[in-house]
C-alpha cells in the first residue's frame, strides 16, 4: 500500500490504514445498527486513528459528518 | 512511585518519517496539504472562500510554497471584528457548531475581547498530537508521572498537554484548583517525573518549595515543560528554572487560534525550538513592509495550519518575533527548521521611553542574571507630568545579599543594553509584586505621556 506521497507503508501501518477504513465504512453507513455505547466509542477511536492516516500521509479529509 | 514503560519503540521521534523529511520531500507534503486546506475552506467557509478567491487563491492555483504568498494575511483585528459581526464565533467555521466536542477562548493578556474556538473529537485528538510531538521530542515517555500546574478552564493552556500525556500513557496527575504549597506537595509526594507549567509559574512553585523546607533539585522531577510565556527560552531565566528543579526545561509555544503548540524544544536543546513542520507552514516577514526575511533575522510569524479542520487557519499574523535558522542547527536529526531563543517577543510589547525601544523580554534577560532575585515589576510612569520613566521594581529576599551593589550593577546592565537609557532600579519589599500562575504581567504602564515628544495618551 502506497500513501499520498509516493512511499510505501509497512504492513502494520497498512493493516491500521485498513482499520480505519473499515471504521469509517460502519460509522457511514451503518451507524443506525449500532447502540449508542457502540456507536460513540467508534467515533472516539475513528477521531484517534484519524492521528494515524493523516501523520501516515493517507488524506483521510475531514470526516466531522461522521460526528468525529 | 515507578511505572514500566509500554515497551514502544524508543525512537527519539514522535513521526520519525516526516521529521527527518529532506527539505525537498517537505516541501512537497506542505503543498499537497496547503492544497488540501484551501479546498476545505473555499467550499466550507464563504467568508474564508471570498477572501482567498479575491486573492486569486483557488486550490488548483496552489503548485508550489510561494503561491501561498498570494493568499490574504488574517489579522486578529478581522478575526474579532467578523466575531463581533456574527457573534459568538464569527464566520469562521467550516463545521456545523453541534460537530464540536470543546469550546475555548484566548486568556485576554492584551485585554480585548476574546477569540472564541471550537473542537470537534478529531481536531481535540490533533491538538494533543501536537503536545506529543513535543513531550516526546522533549523525552517524556510512557514510564513518566507528569504534574500539569494549570487551573483547568477555558483557557486552553495546558489542556492539550494533559490529554498528550495520557495518550503517552503517562500517570497525568491534573494540578487544577490547588494552592502552591499543595501543588509543590503533590510532585514531591507522588514523585513526579515531569511538571508542566509557565515559566513564571515553576519559580514560582521552587520559591515556594524553598519556603517550606523541600529541595525540589533532590525530588524525583527530571523534565520542567514549559508554555505561556517566552521567557521558556530566555538563557537565563530557562537555567534559574533547571537550578532551582535540578532538571532539565524545555521550551513549547502555542496559541489559542490553533489550539494547540506549534514549536518545542527537542532533548538536545539547541538553544531554540524546532516548529512542527509537518502540520504548519510558518513564514517570518517584516512587520512594516510584510516582506519574508532570510534565516538569521528577526521578523514576524505567520502561520498557516493543517490540523484544525473546524476553523481554517491561512496566513495568521502573529505578532509573535521569532528568528528562524535550519533544521541543520540542532544535532538532533530532525530537519524541521528552528526559532532561534524561542518566542522573542510580541510586536505589541514593544515600549517606547523617550525614544528608546524597550521590550520585557530584554530586560527579564538581564535580571534574570541575578538569582538574589525572586520577582520584579517594569513600571513606566510620568515624571513632573512632562517626562516618561521606567523603573525596575526587584524584590531581593536574601538579607545577607549586598542589595545596593546589585541594584548598582543591573542599573549599569540595562542602561547598556538600552542605548543609555535611565533605568531606575529599586528594591520592593518581599512578597510585594503580584504573582502569577498563568502568563505573567510583568508590565504596568501608567504613563500619561509617551515617548520623548510629549504626546498625551488621556
Amino acid at each position: 500500500m502506497e500513501n499520498a506521497m509516493g512511499v510505501t507503508l509497512n504492513e502494520a501501518e497498512a493493516e491500521v490504514v485498513e482499520a480505519y477504513r473499515k471504521l469509517e465504512a460502519v460509522l457511514r453507513d451503518r451507524a443506525d445498527e449500532l447502540p449508542p455505547f457502540a456507536r460513540r466509542n467508534a467515533a472516539k477511536a475513528l477521531a484517534a486513528l484519524w492521528q494515524v492516516m493523516n501523520g501516515l500521509d493517507m488524506d483521510p479529509g475531514q470526516p466531522y459528518d461522521l460526528g468525529v | 512511585m515507578s511505572r514500566k514503560g509500554a515497551g514502544m519503540n524508543d525512537s527519539p521521534y514522535w513521526n520519525p518519517r516526516h521529521e527527518t523529511l529532506p527539505r525537498d520531500q517537505l516541501d512537497a507534503l506542505q503543498v499537497r496539504k496547503l492544497k488540501r486546506l484551501v479546498e476545505w475552506a473555499d467550499a466550507q467557509v464563504p467568508w474564508q472562500a471570498n477572501r482567498l478567491r479575491e486573492a486569486g487563491v483557488t486550490a488548483d492555483s496552489i503548485n508550489s510554497l510561494d503561491d501561498l504568498r498570494r493568499a490574504p494575511f488574517l489579522t486578529r483585528d478581522e478575526w474579532m471584528a467578523a466575531q463581533l459581526e456574527q457573534p459568538p464565533f464569527g464566520p469562521i467555521l467550516a463545521a456545523a457548531p453541534e460537530r464540536a466536542v470543546r469550546y475555548h477562548m484566548t486568556s485576554g493578556t492584551t485585554g480585548r475581547t476574546p477569540i472564541r474556538v471550537l473542537d470537534s473529537l478529531k481536531d481535540w485528538e490533533w491538538i494533543a498530537e501536537m503536545w506529543c510531538y513535543g513531550l516526546w521530542g522533549f523525552g517524556v515517555r510512557p514510564s513518566d508521572t507528569v504534574f500539569v500546574a494549570f487551573g483547568y478552564s477555558t483557557f486552553i493552556g495546558f489542556w492539550g498537554l494533559h490529554y498528550a500525556c495520557e495518550k503517552l500513557g503517562c500517570l497525568t496527575l491534573p494540578g487544577g484548583a490547588m494552592t502552591t504549597d499543595q501543588r509543590v506537595k503533590q510532585i514531591v509526594e507522588m514523585g513526579a517525573t515531569v511538571v508542566a507549567s509557565t515559566p513564571t509559574y515553576a519559580l514560582r512553585m521552587a520559591q515556594e518549595a524553598r519556603s517550606l523546607g523541600i529541595d525540589l533539585a533532590s525530588s524525583a522531577v527530571q523534565r520542567v515543560i514549559l508554555s505561556g510565556e517566552p521567557a521558556g527560552s530566555i538563557p537565563a531565566t530557562k537555567r534559574l528554572i533547571e537550578e532551582q528543579w535540578g532538571a532539565k526545561a524545555g521550551d513549547t509555544a502555542g496559541m489559542t487560534e490553533l489550539g494547540t503548540i506549534m514549536i518545542f524544544e527537542c532533548s538536545d536543546q539547541p538553544g531554540g525550538t524546532h516548529i512542527i513542520e509537518d502540520h504548519y507552514i510558518e513564514e517570518v516577514v517584516d512587520p512594516a513592509t510584510d516582506r519574508p526575511v532570510p534565516h538569521g533575522e528577526m521578523g514576524e510569524r505567520v502561520v498557516t495550519s493543517f490540523g484544525r479542520g473546524f476553523i481554517p487557519v491561512i496566513r495568521y499574523r502573529t505578532r509573535d518575533f521569532v528568528v528562524r535558522v535550519p533544521g541543520s542547527t540542532c544535532s538532533c536529526g530532525r530537519t524541521f527548521d528552528i526559532y532561534e531563543g524561542g518566542i522573542r517577543g510580541r510586536v505589541d510589547d514593544m515600549k517606547l521611553v523617550r525614544g528608546t525601544n524597550v521590550y520585557p523580554r530584554a530586560v527579564e534577560a538581564i535580571v534574570r542574571e541575578h538569582p538574589e532575585i525572586d520577582e520584579f515589576q517594569i513600571h513606566l510612569y510620568t515624571a513632573d507630568g512632562i517626562r516618561d520613566e521606567i523603573e525596575v521594581l526587584v524584590e531581593i529576599p536574601d538579607q545577607s545579599a549586598d542589595a545596593d551593589a546589585l541594584l548598582s550593577q543591573i542599573r549599569k546592565e540595562l542602561a547598556e543594553t538600552h542605548e543609555g537609557l535611565r533605568f531606575g532600579v529599586k528594591r520592593a519589599e518581599n512578597e510585594s509584586l503580584p504573582r502569577f500562575e498563568l502568563k505573567a504581567k510583568r508590565v504596568l504602564d501608567e504613563r500619561i505621556v509617551i515617548g520623548g515628544e510629549g504626546e498625551r495618551r488621556q
